[in-house]
C-alpha cells in the first residue's frame, strides 16, 4: 500500500467512522488518551466465551488515533483473549502503513492499547468468577 | 493594543491575500493528517514532528535543512509567512517559533487558526500546492529565544520568572504523564522552581482567537510575569510554550523571552535538577 492509498483508507474510516458509538451490553469498557491534547478514546467490548464478538468506539482526536480505533472495530472481532493481548504496533502498521505509525505513534496505537487493557480487564473478571 | 500587532493577521486578510506571490501560507498542526483532509488554498504543509525534527537526536532540523525546506515551499527570505494550524495555533506558533530561530524575519500568524477559518465557511482545498523552488539563506540560529538547560539552571538561581504552561495536575505533580502516553512523560513530577503555571490556553478565547492586550496582560501580572523582566516558558517538549513565547514577545512586547525546548522531559529526567511539587501561591502583581 502505498502513501496515497494508506492516506486514502484513512481518511475514510476518519470522515466515515464504522461501529462508532456506545454499547449498551458491553462487557468491558475503558476510555484511554489526553484531553489536554485533544485524544480521546472509548472502547466497548464484548466477548462470546473467550472470543471478542463485537467492538465499538466513541471519541474525538485526531484523524490517525480516530480512523485507526475505527479500523480496529472490524478488524478485532473473532480474536481471543491471548490472540488480542499479543497484538502489537505491528499489526497497526500494517493498517496505517509505517509512515503513520512512525510519525504518531501515540495516535496510531492508542485504540489498539486501549482494547488490550480493556481485554486484560476483563480476561482478570473472569477468572476471578471461575 | 498589541505590542506588534503586525504579527497577527485575521482570516479576512488571509483570504484577500491568497494570490499574493509575497505571501506563503504555511499550515502546522497537531493532527498529522489534517492538512491532507483539507487545507486554506495555496497552503503549504509543515509537520512540527517529521519536518521541523531532527531524525535521530533530540534537536531541530539542520540550518541547511532548514534552508531547502523554505526553497522547496517557494519561501524566499523576504517571503511574508502566515501559519495558521488546529489546537487554537499551539504547532502554528511553534513552527514561527523555529522559522524565527533561524532568522526569518517576516512571519504572522492568523488569528483563530484552521477552527475559525472553517467556521466562517471559508474554502478548503485537498489540492497540494507546486511552487518554484528558492534560493534561501537561514541565519546563524537565534540563541536569544532559545533557552537550554544550563541556562535554565542559572536562571532558577537568579530566580527570573518562569512560566510553565501545562496543566496544573502536571504544574503540581498529580500526573507524571499524560494518560495511556507513558513515553512522552518524566521520571518525576512537579515544575522547575520558581515557575509560576498559567496554562497556555488562557490566552485564548473559545474561538480560538488571541485575548485583548490588557486581558492577557493582567493575566500575567497578576501571577508576577511583566516586561522587563528575562522570561522563561516551558511545557512537556517546548509546544505549548512557544505558544506563550508569541504572546509574551509579539502581543505583550516582552523585550527578553525564551522558549525552554527541553521543557519537562528533559528537567524531570534531569539527575540533581531541584524539582518544587503542588501549587503555587498566587504571586502580587
Amino acid at each position: 500500500m502505498d502513501r496515497s492509498e494508506a492516506l486514502e483508507v484513512i481518511l475514510d474510516y476518519y470522515q466515515n467512522p464504522r461501529n462508532y458509538g456506545e454499547m449498551q451490553d458491553a462487557d468491558v469498557s475503558l476510555q484511554g488518551g489526553n484531553p489536554g491534547c485533544g485524544d480521546i478514546i472509548t472502547m466497548f467490548l464484548k466477548f462470546n466465551g473467550d472470543r471478542l464478538e463485537k467492538v465499538t468506539y466513541t471519541g474525538e482526536g485526531c484523524t490517525i488515533s480516530q480512523a485507526a480505533a475505527s479500523m480496529l472495530t472490524e478488524i478485532l472481532p473473532g480474536q481471543t483473549i491471548e490472540q488480542i493481548e499479543n497484538l502489537d504496533f505491528h499489526m497497526i502498521v500494517e493498517l496505517l502503513s509505517e509512515e503513520m505509525v512512525k510519525t504518531r505513534p501515540k495516535c496510531s496505537t492508542l485504540g489498539l492499547d486501549i482494547a488490550k487493557t480493556a481485554t486484560r480487564q476483563f480476561h482478570q473478571q473472569k477468572r476471578l468468577k471461575e | 493594543m498589541y505590542a506588534h500587532p503586525d504579527y497577527l493577521v485575521e482570516t479576512d486578510w488571509v483570504a484577500d491575500h491568497l494570490d499574493d506571490p509575497t505571501v506563503r501560507v504555511v499550515e502546522s498542526d497537531e493532527d498529522y493528517l489534517l492538512y491532507e483532509t483539507g487545507h486554506i488554498p495555496g497552503a503549504v504543509k509543515v509537520d512540527w514532528f517529521t519536518t521541523l525534527q531532527h531524525p535521530v537526536r533530540r534537536d531541530f532540523l539542520s540550518r541547511e535543512e532548514f534552508e531547502t525546506l523554505c526553497s522547496n515551499s517557494g519561501i524566499a527570505n523576504d517571503t511574508t509567512v502566515v501559519f495558521y494550524g488546529d489546537r487554537n495555533n499551539w504547532f502554528a506558533c511553534y513552527a514561527l517559533w523555529l522559522f524565527e530561530y533561524y532568522g526569518h524575519k517576516h512571519s504572522k500568524i492568523m488569528n483563530g487558526g484552521r477552527a475559525k477559518w472553517a467556521a466562517e465557511g471559508r474554502p478548503l482545498t485537498r489540492e497540494v500546492p507546486n511552487y518554484p523552488k528558492t534560493s534561501y539563506h537561514a541565519e546563524t540560529p537565534d540563541s536569544t529565544i532559545r533557552a537550554f538547560r544550563d541556562e535554565v539552571m542559572r536562571h532558577v538561581a537568579e530566580r527570573h520568572p518562569l512560566v510553565d504552561v501545562r496543566s496544573p495536575q502536571e504544574f503540581t505533580g498529580e500526573l507524571l504523564h499524560m494518560p495511556n502516553y507513558p513515553q512522552e512523560g518524566a521520571t518525576r513530577g512537579g515544575h522547575i522552581p520558581g515557575a509560576v503555571n498559567i496554562p497556555w490556553s488562557k490566552a485564548v478565547r473559545e474561538d480560538g482567537t488571541f485575548k485583548s492586550a490588557d486581558e492577557l496582560s493582567e493575566m500575567y501580572a497578576s501571577q508576577g510575569v511583566k516586561p522587563g523582566e528575562n522570561v522563561i516558558a516551558y511545557c512537556r517538549i517546548g509546544e505549548r510554550s512557544s505558544h506563550t513565547w508569541f504572546v509574551l514577545k509579539y502581543l505583550l512586547g516582552f523585550p527578553r523571552v525564551k522558549n525552554y525546548d527541553g521543557s519537562w522531559t528533559e528537567w524531570g529526567n534531569l539527575v540533581g535538577a531541584p524539582i518544587e511539587k503542588g501549587p503555587v501561591e498566587t504571586k502580587g502583581g
